[in-house]
């Protein structure tokens, strides 16, 4: 059994269009995934349904062996504590410094400060954005907010990270970096899924691709066994 | 067998991970909330001084007349110079003998007889017609008693010693003296009652200016309170911060109104005192006391923190990222 199932999940907007299409997907505790697709062919519901941000109109998902369609708000809200997650828009706070945004998470858990401290310094010092701390994310680069956007994820060191288009309006250097940044967190044991189109970027990484076509999994690529990298 | 007992009792899990708590956390929030309250409002003093204002405004009205009607119904009861009870006798007729029935009654404190010669002469002493009265063949004023009840006394009181007096064969005519009393008892029922309707006027103004203002303050974060759902917020974690607000609000206007009613009670203190002292009765705003200032104190913090939590609930939908 692995950790994320979906089985038979659709999703039919109110306006009757389907974005995913009787989806049945398994993701082992510890592995990376790579969703790909064309715009439109249903990554970012695939990933807003994991997060809860929406239900699904059929079919269920479980993790852990627990529907998420079960939980209550309490239990939405420690489920999504388990979650690190990191968006193309970023999702940033504007009026409050790099380092509240990054420390959100870990006082949303009720750590000590102290403890919050240390814990956003070393999340910022591994996207190299440390002396960054105290500005605010519209004084950084595109590029920097999404990296305050990847510390504030990773820094809960989540069971589950997910992505949507993390690397979307970054150069190919930086992008690598971003891919190799969610290699070594994966490394480390949490379960990773990144939506990405950058087919370029992720075909060289050998981990698994599911590719998404108008809603409906068209292709499951497995990685090749011991030859998986991390950019 | 030992497994599967094992197993049989286990339960199935019911959160996908085991809820990581960390030992005080709850405190934590609080107190971080509270700071973070202290200093939205510090930010915002303009508008935070607004919504005191008139929190403030509308605590101090109705508590002013609380204030009042206190004074009222202290002044009924310390008043020296108490309603009573005048019975006037048929002619010939005695009041020793109702004296001395009322004098047994409860709630009368004495009882003042006034025969018909002693009418006479405080009459003639004090209309200056001794000469003229003494070419009357026949004495034309009654006997009289009085009444004086206990301090405290009310109208029911003196309208069952009257009624005693008026089942007496004697008696020709019973007043009971409790204009004075009854008026500022009724001024008192009035000022109760108007406290109560513009209390809960003011009441409901009071939680509508807080939840206006926590309404704007959550519109001002809607975006922040989204992100902290979406990294595993609770809705109390959410709500939280408004609650701490509207109770800063509502507090705040209870403190300003405490101010407003005190600068009003000094404003109004001397000339008070020189009309009351006229009444022989000392002023002493014995209602504006700890108790009070607590309760003022209390019921701003409390329509505050009601106002918080209609504004919250108004926008709840929005606050759901679900």
């Amino acid at each position: 059994m692995g950790q994320i199932e979906f089985h038979g999940v659709v999703k039919r907007f109110d306006n009757g269009f389907e974005a995913l299409r009787n989806v049945s997907l398994s993701f082992e505790e510890g592995s990376m995934t790579f969703l790909t697709g064309h715009s439109g062919a249903g990554k970012t519901t695939f990933l807003k349904l994991l997060l809860c941000l929406d239900r699904p109109s059929r079919g269920r998902i479980t993790v852990n062996g627990v529907d998420l369609g079960s939980l209550k708000a309490r239990g939405l809200a420690f489920y999504r504590r388990g979650l690190g997650a990191v968006f193309q828009d970023h999702h940033l706070l504007t009026a409050r410094s790099v380092f509240e945004n990054v420390a959100l998470p870990l006082r949303v858990a009720g750590m000590r400060e102290r403890d919050v401290g240390r814990r956003v310094r070393a999340a910022l010092t591994r996207v190299g954005l440390l002396e960054r701390e105290s500005m605010l994310p519209t004084q950084l680069s595109t590029g920097e907010q999404q990296r305050v956007g990847i510390a504030r994820a990773v820094v809960i060191r989540p069971r589950v990270l997910i992505a949507d288009e993390p690397t979307g309006n970054l150069d190919p250097d930086l992008s690598r970096d971003i891919m190799a940044l969610f290699g070594q967190f994966n490394q480390v044991g949490a379960t990773v899924i990144v939506a990405s189109h950058d087919l370029q970027l992720i075909g060289g990484l050998n981990q698994r691709i599911v590719e998404l076509s108008h809603g409906a999994v068209v292709r499951d690529i497995r990685p090749t066994p011991g030859s998986a990298h991390h950019g | 067998m030992a497994e599967r007992g094992r197993r049989a009792g286990s339960k199935a899990p019911k959160e996908p991970w085991p809820k990581a708590s960390v030992p005080g956390s709850w405190r934590r929030d609080h107190v971080r909330v509270a700071h973070d309250s202290f200093r939205h409002v510090s930010r915002r003093f303009g508008t935070t001084l607004l919504a005191w204002l008139l929190v403030g405004i509308a605590l101090a009205l109705p508590a002013a007349l609380y204030l009042v009607q206190s004074g009222l119904a202290e002044l009924t009861g310390r008043w020296d110079h108490r309603p009573g009870l005048s019975v006037y006798f048929e002619p010939g007729m005695g009041p020793d003998t109702l004296a001395a029935e009322l004098r047994e009654q409860f709630g009368v404190e004495r009882v003042e007889v006034t025969t018909q010669e002693e009418a006479l002469a405080e009459f003639g002493a004090q209309a200056q017609l001794a000469d003229a009265l003494g070419i009357l063949e026949v004495n034309p004023l009654p006997a009289s008693l009085r009444v004086v009840p206990v301090a405290g006394a009310g109208p029911a009181d003196l309208e069952r010693l009257a009624e005693l007096a008026r089942r007496h064969p004697g008696a020709a005519e019973v007043v009971v003296e409790r204009t004075w009393l009854e008026r500022v008892t009724a001024a008192s029922v009035v000022a109760r009652r108007l406290g109560a309707i513009l209390g809960a006027l003011f009441a409901l103004g009071a939680v509508m200016v807080t939840a206006t203002s926590v309404r704007l303050a959550i519109e001002g974060r809607l975006e922040e309170l989204k992100v902290m759902k979406l990294v595993g917020a609770s809705d109390g974690q959410v709500r939280r911060p408004f609650l701490y607000l509207g109770m800063l609000y509502g507090l705040g206007g209870g403190v300003l109104a405490a101010m407003l009613l005190s600068v009003g009670l000094t404003v109004v203190e001397a000339p008070l005192a020189g009309l009351l002292g006229s009444f022989e009765v000392e002023f002493e705003p014995a209602a504006f006391s700890l108790r009070f200032l607590a309760i003022l104190l209390g019921a701003g913090t409390l329509l505050g923190v009601i106002g918080a939590v209609l504004a919250v609930r108004q926008r709840r939908a929005s606050l759901d990222i679900l």
